[in-house]
């Protein structure tokens, strides 16, 4: 049985309907902002960067060699050179996604026998920036980066390929790859990026 | 030829009036628009020439080249007069608002109001309250339900705030012994009116805002509930003109009318009168910060209903000013 406690709802005194209490209160609280510091960002010249787990845009890790041991195991049936993205089309992220639409994802056996994966669409347009899929990917593959200017002139223009997400990758993971965490440290760099935040 | 003389002066000084009042208007726009923003501890717009003061021309530009569209149906000749109504009225009460006494340049007397008449408040009051019908027409002509309501609204609001509006002038009206807005500032060089009138002060605090349709009683464009209210249908400079009349020409020509009544006018500030200022710098002075104080209301407080904006126009502020009026014969017959 849920308990509903029941609270009057304060009458207003004569003395504050007199006087528009309420009204000089509001209007304290403006002139007190009127006086603050802003704080906007000057949008197109200034950015913020945003922090590493950020959820922005698709991008595909490479194989170079950090791979984990789950890529090693099936590394020898997969046509895959190095600098390439390390996909191995398991369709897991389709998987998990919500809105499996977006994904195209094709993989075709070489002459040799291995496996070559020969597309990798995500039409982000439909995409709503979860981050299930790359939770699934069992290679550490299918990343999500800082980019968050996704803006374009065509729909086709925010279909992202393979080669792309595979040159975002390596370009995220040269600027960011050996930065910590910072969700739960509260370090000087954290403050400097996204000022002291206070935990409630 | 004197005829001739009086007619040249006075289109000379009006073109003066109005293209001063369209500067100031579109410079008040700017003044707005960075109160609005660092009450929000935003900037304002900042790109347009330093700290954004070239805004109001790029505005103006942007408005005036944009496509002017009437939709199909509306009612042409009501919907084109409309944002007339709303704009001509509202500027043409700069003619009756004297801004400082006369003086002499270069032997030359000039005037610094384009006429003085002995009903000049009651013609500030007919020109403030035609300017309202622009919004309700605009209302009616656009064919559409959003502008409509917005339109009734007004109209509703309008019949509870002029009466109460009428009745708060009384009291200045009474101490001066004259409509004249000349007369009333000359009045009140050794006490300002707002001492016995500090109740029909408020009043008129309240019917300007309700009259120039600033928050907290801007039902009429009520943006969260009536998408633009009457505004809804217009493009272009014809939507331009309704902001332009009513936020700032309105605004600023009424808390010119409410400096005259209640501050004094051109008089100095008490104590203050020695600093060599002029006597027009004083007067803009008094409206500009009556012009802040609207500002800071709209930007504080929310939106009244229309129910409850008729309710506190009739059993408040109508009961206020009578008593005011009260006021006011008892400090006439005791201090003469
Ligand atoms: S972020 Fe979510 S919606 Fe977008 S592709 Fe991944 S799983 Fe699908
Ligand atoms: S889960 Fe990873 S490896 Fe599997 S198809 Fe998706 S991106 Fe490729």
């Amino acid at each position: 049985m849920v308990k509903i406690k029941y609270v009057k709802r304060p009458e207003l005194e004569n003395r504050e309907r007199i006087f528009f209490i309420d009204f000089i209160k509001g209007m304290k609280v403006t002139l007190k902002n009127l006086f603050r510091k802003t704080v906007t960002t000057y949008y197109p010249f200034e950015k913020l960067t945003p922090p590493k787990r950020f959820r922005g845009t698709h991008a595909h890790r490479v194989k170079d060699g950090t791979e984990p041991p789950s890529f090693k195991v099936i590394e020898k049936f997969m046509d895959i050179k190095d600098g390439e993205s390390r996909c191995v089309a398991c369709y897991m992220c389709q998987q998990a996604c919500p809105v499996p639409e977006l994904f195209k994802i094709e993989a075709i056996q070489t002459e040799d026998g291995r496996k070559r994966v020969v597309r990798f669409d995500m039409n982000l347009l439909n995409c709503m920036y979860c981050g299930l899929c790359t939770e699934a990917c069992p290679v550490d593959c299918l990343i999500m980066t800082d980019i968050y200017e996704t803006a374009a002139y065509h729909r086709g223009s925010c279909v992202t390929h393979m080669e792309d997400m595979a040159e975002r990758a390596v370009d995220f993971d040269r600027r960011r790859k050996d930065e910590p965490d910072r969700i739960w440290i509260d370090d000087k760099e954290r403050s400097k990026l996204w000022g002291q935040i206070k935990w409630s | 030829m004197e005829l001739v003389g009086t007619v040249v002066v006075l289109v000379i000084k009006s073109v003066i009036f109005i293209l001063g009042m369209f500067l100031g208007a579109a410079y008040l726009t700017l003044l707005e628009r960075k109160f609005a923003g660092h009450v929000q501890q935003r900037p304002g717009p900042l790109h347009v020439g330093p700290h954004g003061f070239l805004q109001p021309i790029a505005d103006a530009l942007k408005v005036l080249t944009k496509e002017d569209l009437v939709p199909d149906n509306v009612d042409k000749v009501l919907f084109y007069l409309a944002s007339l109504m709303a704009f001509v009225p509202a500027i043409m009460i700069l003619a009756v608002v004297p801004f400082g006494d006369p003086f002499t340049i270069f032997g030359v007397e000039i005037k610094p109001y384009i006429t003085d008449i002995n009903v000049g408040l009651l013609l500030a009051l007919a020109f403030g309250s035609i300017s309202i019908y622009g919004v309700i027409f605009a209302g009616w002509a656009s064919n559409s339900k959003y502008p409509m309501i917005g339109g009734l609204r007004k109209a509703a609001v309008l019949i509870g705030y002029e009466v109460a509006l009428g009745f708060a002038l009384v009291g200045p009206i009474m101490m001066a012994g004259s409509f004249s807005l000349r007369e009333i500032v000359e009045a009140q060089q050794n006490i300002w009116f707002i001492i016995p009138n500090i109740l029909a002060f408020v009043v008129v605090i309240f019917c300007v805002l309700a009259e120039t349709g600033r928050t907290p009683f801007d039902v009429q464009e009520a943006e969260a509930e009536l998408v633009g209210g009457y505004v809804t249908e217009y493009t272009g400079m014809k939507f331009g003109l309704f902001p332009l009349a009513e936020w700032y020409i309105a605004t600023f020509v009424l808390s010119a009318i409410t400096v005259i009544l209640f501050f004094g006018g051109w008089n100095p500030i008490p104590f203050l009168g020695w600093l060599p200022i002029p006597a027009f710098v004083w007067f803009f002075l008094k409206v500009f910060l009556l012009f802040m104080f609207f500002l800071w209301v709209h930007w504080t407080l929310p939106r009244y209903r229309v129910d409850q904006i008729t309710e506190l126009a009739w059993k408040v502020m109508l009961p206020l000013a009578l008593a005011n009026i009260f006021i006011v014969a008892i400090w006439i017959i005791i201090f003469g």
